[in-house]
């Protein structure tokens, strides 16, 4: 506005609002943000069944826990994006890359929150159970998959938040056809600082919208409802 | 919940040794070149060498300063602000709507633009580190400090502590394991950012660019071996530094059961 730093690189808020609007009636901004959503949808999924059976197994099995907690702990601080150029090598620019390293960064705190869960089931909820003659089967069912389920939904938070930032940055170095990440990246190259900007309020919103539209009403209709978490 | 050291050791010894020896089959069996799976002692080479020449500390050495600058710039910026949110409602109310628009947004959204206003270097990443861990400090002191039981204001009221006593001797020593969860947090969030931070945007060393950089050489030793070190680099930081944090404040102080018991 002053002219104290050039317009090119700072664009004023008319600037942005007007580039967020004209790149949404061209359709721009909703196809790269379908574009991330397919692949965050298929990354997190991954992740997800991955995670809680990874969870579940260490949970109920004291040798499962000993073998996979060690490769959990030392996997886990490693930021997924560090895995992002080698994934590259292995699986190619594209797609698969990013959906699988999506997924990988995903199942972590998926595993470890499961794991969690499970092992605070209470002891007596399971021999009350037991007493009254459930079977192996049933006292998974009935009381272990309850009883973990408020841990293994914030490992799902987790997991689908640290997927969100994943994605974003390995669609930067991926080349994927369509994605807002690359939108972003791909705007540089260009000096189109107000479409970065752009791409970027994109990107914080459907972030908060996962968490609000997304985690909420499932934690409602699941937990809540079953009394196993006050809100 | 406490498990026998010996089984804890066992159980890690196997795993490594079956991963390690599931990847040794792999790479060895020739089903992919090896170029793109190297064997373990290809990795250990590479890494002995990077120790060897020192690049491997310079890379270690730069990105510590980077996440280390960046979080200092953080702590400075948002636990005093987390603070005067916690006990200033205007200012509560004016920082509280940005923070929760910006918080959400991945911190590596923001490389591209960074680079085209820090250029590429040191800057740019300094600043990724300190975006990313500035939510978290300020959510958490702010929790922290709202989160301060009433009644010790009270109690230090009637005992005839002024403001600033209540607020060095009960607010602050209350609020800090929220600060400390927060700082945890903030490193674990600043340290993505730094390793993402310097494949895009440094221009020599740091251990997220020399990844990076290996990969146009194909050098997957290289990159595993840095893989290695910064998950090791990691996990340290967090051990040491944060749990030894834990222990010689909040710990003493009676505030936090311990969690090393």
């Amino acid at each position: 506005m002053l002219g104290l730093m050039p317009p090119k690189l700072f664009p004023g808020v008319a600037r942005i609002v007007t580039t967020f609007v004209r790149l949404n009636v061209d359709g721009v901004l909703p196809m790269h943000a379908l574009g991330t959503l397919a692949r965050l949808a298929a990354g997190f999924a991954l992740g997800a069944v991955v995670g809680v059976t990874l969870g579940l197994v260490m949970g109920r099995s004291r040798w499962a826990e000993d073998v996979l907690l060690p490769l959990v702990s030392v996997g886990s601080p490693i930021p997924g994006l560090a895995y992002a150029p080698l994934f590259v090598i292995w699986f190619g620019l594209g797609n698969l890359p990013a959906v699988l390293l999506v997924g990988f960064a995903a199942a972590f705190p998926v595993a470890v929150n499961t794991w969690t869960g499970v092992r605070a089931v209470k002891a007596i909820w399971i021999r009350s159970a037991v007493a009254m003659g459930a079977r192996e089967r049933q006292i998974f069912r009935k009381v272990v998959l309850p009883g973990a389920l408020p841990a293994v939904m914030t490992g799902l938070r987790l997991g689908l938040a640290r997927a969100w930032r994943v994605l974003v940055a390995v669609e930067m170095l991926t080349a994927v056809p369509l994605g807002l990440g690359w939108l972003i990246f791909g705007a540089r190259e260009f000096l189109a600082t107000d479409v970065m900007l752009a791409g970027i309020a994109v990107i914080g919103l459907v972030g908060l919208g996962l968490e609000k539209l997304v985690f909420e009403p499932l934690e409602r209709l699941t937990v809540v409802r079953w009394g196993m978490l006050a809100r | 919940m406490i498990r026998p050291r010996a089984r804890r050791i066992v159980g890690a010894v196997v795993a490594f040794g079956l991963t390690a020896l599931a990847w040794e089959a792999f790479a060895r069996s020739g089903s992919l070149p090896p170029a793109i799976t190297p064997p373990l002692e290809a990795i250990a080479a590479a890494l002995a060498g990077m120790i060897r020449d020192g690049t491997l500390f310079v890379h270690v050495g730069y990105t510590l300063a980077r996440i280390g600058s960046g979080l200092a710039l953080a702590a400075l910026v948002g636990v005093p602000l987390g603070m005067l949110m916690g006990r200033v409602r205007s200012i509560e109310r004016f920082v509280l709507p940005l923070v929760s628009v910006l918080s959400p947004i991945p911190s590596l959204a923001w490389v591209p633009l960074f680079i085209l206003w820090f250029g590429l270097g040191n800057t740019a990443s300094v600043a990724l580190v300190f975006y990313a861990a500035l939510f978290p400090l300020i959510l958490n002191t702010w929790t922290g400090v709202c989160a301060v039981n009433r009644l010790w204001i009270r109690a230090a009221e009637s005992m005839g502590a002024g403001s600033g006593a209540i607020f060095r001797h009960v607010v602050l020593p209350g609020a800090l394991p929220f600060v400390i969860a927060g700082l945890r947090q903030a490193f674990a969030r600043g340290w993505i950012a730094v390793v993402g931070g310097e494949m895009i945007a440094a221009t020599r060393w740091g251990l997220g660019w020399v990844i990076f950089d290996s990969k146009e050489f194909l050098n997957t030793d290289v990159m595993l071996g840095s893989l290695a070190v910064i998950g090791l680099l990691g996990l340290g930081v967090e051990r040491l530094v944060f749990a030894a944090l834990e222990r010689r404040t909040v710990e003493r102080w009676g505030l936090v059961r311990g969690t090393s018991a």
